[in-house]
């Protein structure tokens, strides 16, 4: 069952995002009641709240799994000491040291080593946990969905699976855009709006974004050598291209074949059931036929190849003649298609019933772009308002899925921190697993919101003696 | 976020407040010139004044406490990452300069890992300045505003100043080593001169001391070298012999690697590259369990089916 709130405000748990909610969640975060509590219940609670934060795109029988009593810990060595003793003038005296006078200010420098904060170590070996940990993702799901969609390497090969485990020296990458988007603060209504209208040209283009935009820089440099050899026409046909799109693929094109089916077959019904004139069982066999022909083909307009599309519409225009015929147009639907071209002026495709018309029509329309002259309007008006995005700032390009030029997100500034078991370069998206997580007098190296106290409790919890 | 308080005010800029709140009370009236002249001096050393006259609103100084991102744990602070220009320059030490891993991370305070995964991003990053694939700098500049940084600083290339400053991390770090959890009580002779060595042997017989489990332990060899009063030449002299060992032992490994690799029989049809190493049957065992045996065995069971098993890769390369 999906969950109903991630960040839920009721009951305070810190999630692993940089959602504002969340950040508000951890301002009122404190350390929960335990005075009133049996001890089983204070290790329940205390896992709860801890695995909300640690790992929760994760099963809790994987982490079971994962889990380990054994804790990583480092102490740092002075080589001076080293050189200078030998370790025996902690066996003089009585066996633990030679008495010296107390010294309040060397004990209080004595940190203990956080052990505690060890407990969910195993989890930030995960892929897609140093993912997050490293910044280029907003959420550990985030970072979880970006491996599964194939946008990490890992030294260099692709890596699918989240939950591998990084070993020390692992490189991974993840895809700049990715990271851009997942950092980098939404768009805003303008923005919203020309993107929608970008992806909606790519849509009906039937072209990747990459396609779409090397298009666009073909036309607007053709239009800028346009420009500069005014004089020189014939230059500036050598130097601009045609735009490469396929007007056979063209969407528009297989809207207005579909219209055309569509009328052709309200006509032939209109034939079947005209109560003023009888026809013959031949005619409306014919007729029923060419309506269940007729229907099959418009189902499948959108799919077949355009050379098809094109043998067959000459066929249905004889077989139409054939058996509906085209002397007996009813005045309604003289009007209708009249109506229709003049409503549409680029679709001159209205007078599909007439057959003289569609034959006439045939030759030019394989000559001329057809519905191609929609899109190019439509791309010129496109350009000219990303042109005009262009002047209020640089670096605006409404087809990016956030907001441009790049900022970083709201709040990001709140949870930026790297640990320093990896080494980031946000400059190439890139990092490197040095070691596993380990603690160290006085400083954890697991980033937990979580107390020691409460660390321990879950601790307990997994060593599963309840 | 553990700079602030559940008002949403700088804790270390209340505390300030709190703090010249009580030094007014008790210094009472007889002060009070001075008191007006430092109001903020104890948190701001270089009282800049603002063009119009008033005194300029600086905050007192960092502390730790404003490193934590998360307020309940004062136990994780978000620790500085190395700045641009000290990647920048380690790379230029290794590569350009042609230092060991080991002393540029002994002479800049950063650890050995961490010298190599720089150089090997350093290296990407020109990469791609080299193919011409744009650099996330909007993004990279974001984030490094949001970080502290270790800066480089050109007066810690020389010995004295670089220890006058702290370091970017310590890099003679020991492992807790798990045979050392116990707690052992050993009755010795009280004449016994009980090292460090000794110690390591009653943990575990095979458990080496801190001396030679630390990332750095010819730190530690060259300061006693120091101590002893060598002359220059004799510790130079050693330490070329120790570098000489060192290359010794490497070229055994490599020697020993070649040797393996040597062993498997390559064939390169183009599109792939069959590599055949030598099989015995007997490596099966008399009752055919053994752990080097190879292919399918009559009443083995195979585990990959079964739960808990590894199904994903665990290296890449």
């Amino acid at each position: 069952m999906a969950r109903k709130r991630f960040h839920q405000l009721k009951k305070v748990k810190f999630r692993a995002t940089w959602n504002k909610y969340n950040l508000y969640n951890l301002s009122r975060l404190s350390m929960p009641r335990t005075q009133s509590l049996t001890f089983y219940q204070q290790k329940w609670k205390a896992k709860s709240i801890t695995r909300a934060y640690h790992g929760e795109q994760i099963r809790e029988k994987q982490w079971q799994r994962m889990f380990t009593p054994r804790l990583n810990a480092v102490v740092p060595m002075d080589h001076r000491y080293l050189a200078e003793f030998d370790g025996s003038e902690l066996a003089a005296g009585r066996g633990s040291g030679l008495e010296k006078p107390f010294d309040a200010e060397k004990t209080k420098r004595k940190q203990a080593i956080p052990y505690m904060h060890q407990t969910y170590a195993p989890i930030e070996r995960r892929l897609d946990m140093a993912i997050w940990r490293a910044l280029f993702a907003s959420s550990a799901r985030q970072a979880r969905q970006f491996v599964v969609h194939g946008k990490v390497k890992v030294n260099g090969e692709k890596m699918i699976y989240p939950g591998y485990l990084l070993n020390p020296g692992d490189l991974f990458q993840v895809e700049p855009e990715a990271v851009l988007f997942a950092t980098g603060a939404p768009k805003d209504g303008p923005q919203l709006r020309v993107g929608r209208r970008v992806l909606r040209v790519r849509r009906n283009r039937n072209v990747g974004m990459e396609k779409l935009r090397a298009q666009m820089a073909e036309r607007k440099a053709a239009k800028a050598s346009d420009k500069a050899s005014n004089k020189d026409s014939s230059k500036a046909l050598i130097s601009s291209k045609t735009p490469k799109t396929l007007l056979e693929d063209h969407f528009e094109y297989r809207k207005t074949r579909e219209a055309d089916l569509s009328t052709m077959i309200q006509r032939a019904e209109w034939k079947q059931h005209a109560k003023s004139k009888m026809l013959s069982a031949k005619r409306k066999q014919q007729i029923r036929a060419f309506i269940r022909h007729a229907k099959s083909a418009r189902s499948k307009v959108f799919r077949k190849p355009f050379q098809e599309l094109e043998k067959e519409r000459l066929a249905f225009v004889e077989e139409f003649r054939g058996s509906v015929g085209s002397n007996t147009l009813d005045k309604a639907w003289r009007q209708a298609a009249k109506k229709r071209a003049a409503e549409n002026s680029v679709e001159t495709e209205a007078g599909a019933a007439e057959g003289a018309s569609e034959e006439a029509d045939a030759p030019k329309r394989t000559k001329t772009p057809y519905g191609e002259r929609v899109a190019e309007e439509k791309l010129v008006a496109l350009e000219k308002r990303i042109a005009a995005m262009r002047i209020q700032g640089d670096g605006v390009d409404p087809s990016k899925p956030y907001a441009t030029p790049w900022r970083p997100r709201d709040f990001m500034s709140a949870f930026a921190f790297i640990p320093r078991y990896l080494e980031v370069s946000p400059k190439i998206c890139s990092a490197v697993y040095l070691r596993h997580p380990v603690a160290r007098p006085g400083l954890t190296e697991v980033p937990t919101p979580f107390p020691g106290e409460i660390q321990q409790l879950a601790f307990n919890w997994y060593l599963r003696r309840r | 976020m553990g700079a602030y308080n559940r008002e949403g005010q700088l804790t270390r800029v209340v505390k300030a407040s709190r703090e010249q709140e009580r030094e007014r009370n008790s210094g009472g009236g007889s002060n009070e010139s001075t008191q007006q002249r430092q109001p903020s001096d104890p948190n701001n050393p270089d009282g800049a004044d603002n063009p119009d006259g008033t005194k300029a609103a600086t905050l007192p100084p960092e502390s730790r406490r404003d490193l934590t991102p998360f307020p309940l744990d004062p136990q994780f602070i978000s620790q500085p990452v190395l700045s641009g220009w000290f990647k920048d320059q380690i790379w230029k030490q290794v590569i350009l300069q042609g230092l060991s891993v080991r002393e540029v991370s002994a002479s800049l305070g950063v650890e050995m890992s961490r010298v190599a995964a720089v150089v090997r991003l350093v290296e990407i990053e020109k990469e791609w300045k080299r193919i011409n694939k744009p650099l996330m700098r909007q993004y990279h500049q974001a984030v490094m505003n949001m970080l502290p940084k270790t800066l480089w600083n050109p007066e810690e290339t020389t010995e004295e100043n670089r220890k006058k400053t702290k370091t970017h991390e310590s890099i003679n770090d020991l492992p807790v080593h798990v045979a050392t959890g116990q707690q052992i009580f050993l009755p010795t002779s009280e004449s016994r001169h009980f090292t460090r060595k000794d110690a390591a042997r009653v943990f575990d017989a095979k458990l080496l001391p801190a001396d030679d489990r630390v990332p750095h332990p010819e730190l530690a060899v060259m300061h006693k070298e120091v101590l002893e009063e060598l002359s220059d030449e004799e510790r130079k002299a050693r330490a070329e012999a120790r570098d000489a060992s060192e290359e010794q032992k490497r070229k055994v490994a490599l020697a020993r690697q070649a040797k393996k690799e040597a062993s498997i029989k390559k064939v390169d049809i183009g599109r792939f590259e069959y590599r055949f190493s030598e099989i015995k049957v007997d490596d099966a065992g008399k009752d055919g369990r053994g752990l080097k045996g190879v292919g399918w065995r009559y009443g083995v069971p195979l585990m990959d089916r079964s739960r808990g098993q590894h199904k994903i890769p665990r290296a890449v390369e």
